[in-house]
Order: C-alpha cells, then structure tokens, then sequence
C-alpha cells in the first residue's frame, strides 16, 4: 500500500517516468485519494519548472572573460 | 554587441572559433564554463576544478578544428573535462567524498504508517515566473543551489537545466543510474524545501 511518505521518495521518478508500471499505478491511485500528495507533486513540480527558468549558478572563481582572451590568445599564437 | 547563442548554430561558431573570432571565444566561454566547472567539482572536488577547466578548455580550443559535430559541442566538452577530472583524480590517487550533507525530509512529518502528519497546501504563487519575481526567494534558490554537495548539483544542472538524457549524464559522472537518480532526486527536494519555506511566510 502506498503511503505519503512513498511519494516523497519517488517523486522524482514518477515526474520522470521512470517506475515500473505497478509503482506507478500505485502511485497514481494514492495521488486520486490524498490532497496534500497532489499538492506536494504539483509544488516539486513547479520547482523544477523554476530551477529551469531561474538556472542558479555555480559560484564561481575565475574570469570568465579573462579566461576566454586568453584562449583566444592562445589560438592566435597556434596559427 | 553581445551574441545570442540562438542567433548563430553550432557550425557557425566552430567556423568563427578556428578563425580567432573574439566575440566567439566569449560566447563559448560564458555558455559552457559554468556546465564545465559543475561537472569538474562534481568529480574531482572543488580544489582541483578550476585547473581542470583551464585544461579542459586549451585541449578542447586545440581540438576544435578536429570537431565533426557527432555530438552537440556542449556534450563534447563535457566529455573533455569529465576526462580530465577523471584522470587528475587518479593521479591524485584520493577519494573524494563529494555526496556529503544529505537530510531527508524528517520522518517526524509522517506517523508510522507513512502518512502525512500535516496538511500540506498548494504554493499560492506557482508559476515559475511568480516564483522567480520574489527576489530574496532567487537568492534564497541560488544560495540553497550552491550549498548542495557538487555531485547533486553537477546532476541538476544538467539534466533539468542542460536537458541532458540520463545516460549522458551518468556515462559523464562516471555513476550508476540509480545514483544518478538519487542525485537528482536530493537535489530537487532540497530546492523544493528551500521554495517552500518561504511560501510559509
């Protein structure tokens, strides 16, 4: 019998599509029966969608412009 | 002028690159070194990374003109820095612990059978475009974001930002399905928690 706390775990899979069918069924009929499931889907998937548009950075330690005259200095001198 | 990576195809830019186009060189750059340095942390950690960029890019500008467009450039140089990551590691003959840090959510939402102790309400403000309006709330997700361990991050960024397949992205981690899976899934949850507190407030 699947449980909220199932959900939790195999959210990701089950956006992705990557459950056997049974799981996935199971999953489904759960999501038929509890509201809070639904929402908890509805909110990991409206934070994916976010993380896409919002694509948050590596913090970063070098310059990336300085980095690219460089190779661009170094293509030069290879011609 | 800045240049739209949309407004020029990938051949294009190969063309412009052999020939020592600057405005190139910083195109590539920007679109690619982030991808590059996620993939780099994730495998050989964060004190090596920044070198094994470094090469990464002088091998792959010397190996442009051999380029034949098998795969998208952005696969090609991943494969370029996974490479060397893989290879520095070796070298330096340690392991590297890079999934530390992981809190599931706490069991204490759930009773013993597994079901929801609280209600849990739809986000009042869903889209991506309202959530990302909030500014403190973009901090709030690229802080979150850059505390994640580097193997979770390399995984997010690219298959739910770079649209990767899964297999690439595990043949690039040099990591099972499963835990590539699982990666995604931490890292997810984290932003998802991040998110979600502030719609408490």
């Amino acid at each position: 019998m699947i449980q909220c706390k199932d959900l939790t775990e195999e959210v990701s899979d089950y956006l992705d599509g990557d459950l056997p069918l049974r799981k996935r069924m199971g999953l489904f009929f759960h999501l038929l029966i509890c509201r809070c499931c639904r929402n908890y889907l509805q909110q990991f998937r409206s934070t994916i969608k976010a993380v896409k548009v919002f694509r948050p950075k590596e913090k970063e330690s070098v310059d990336t412009k300085a980095l690219a005259q460089k190779l661009h200095a170094l293509n030069c001198k290879d011609d | 002028m800045k240049i739209n990576s949309n407004d020029m195809d990938e051949k294009t830019l190969i063309t412009k690159l052999i020939k020592g186009d600057e405005s190139a060189f910083e195109l590539i750059v920007s679109n690619y070194h982030n991808l590059m340095l996620s993939v780099a942390r994730a495998i050989v950690g964060e004190a090596f990374a920044d070198e094994v960029v470094q090469d990464a890019w002088i091998s792959a500008i010397k190996a442009l003109p051999k380029f034949e467009g098998r795969s998208s450039l952005k696969t090609w140089l991943l494969h370029i820095v996974s490479n060397g990551a893989k290879s520095r590691v070796r070298r330096e003959n340690r392991m590297v612990s890079l999934d530390d840090g992981w809190q599931s959510i706490s069991s204490d939402k759930f009773d013993n059978a597994g079901h929801r102790l609280d209600d849990v309400l739809s986000w009042d403000e869903a889209t991506p475009e309202a959530l990302l309006a909030n500014e403190q709330l973009q901090a709030a997700i690229e802080k979150t974001f850059q505390e994640l361990p580097p193997l979770q991050r390399a995984a997010l960024t690219m298959y739910d930002m770079e649209g990767l397949k899964m297999e690439e992205v595990c043949n690039i981690l040099d990591i099972s399905a499963s835990n590539a899976r699982v990666l995604l899934h931490r890292a997810r949850t984290g932003l998802h928690q991040c998110i979600d507190k502030f719609q408490d407030k």
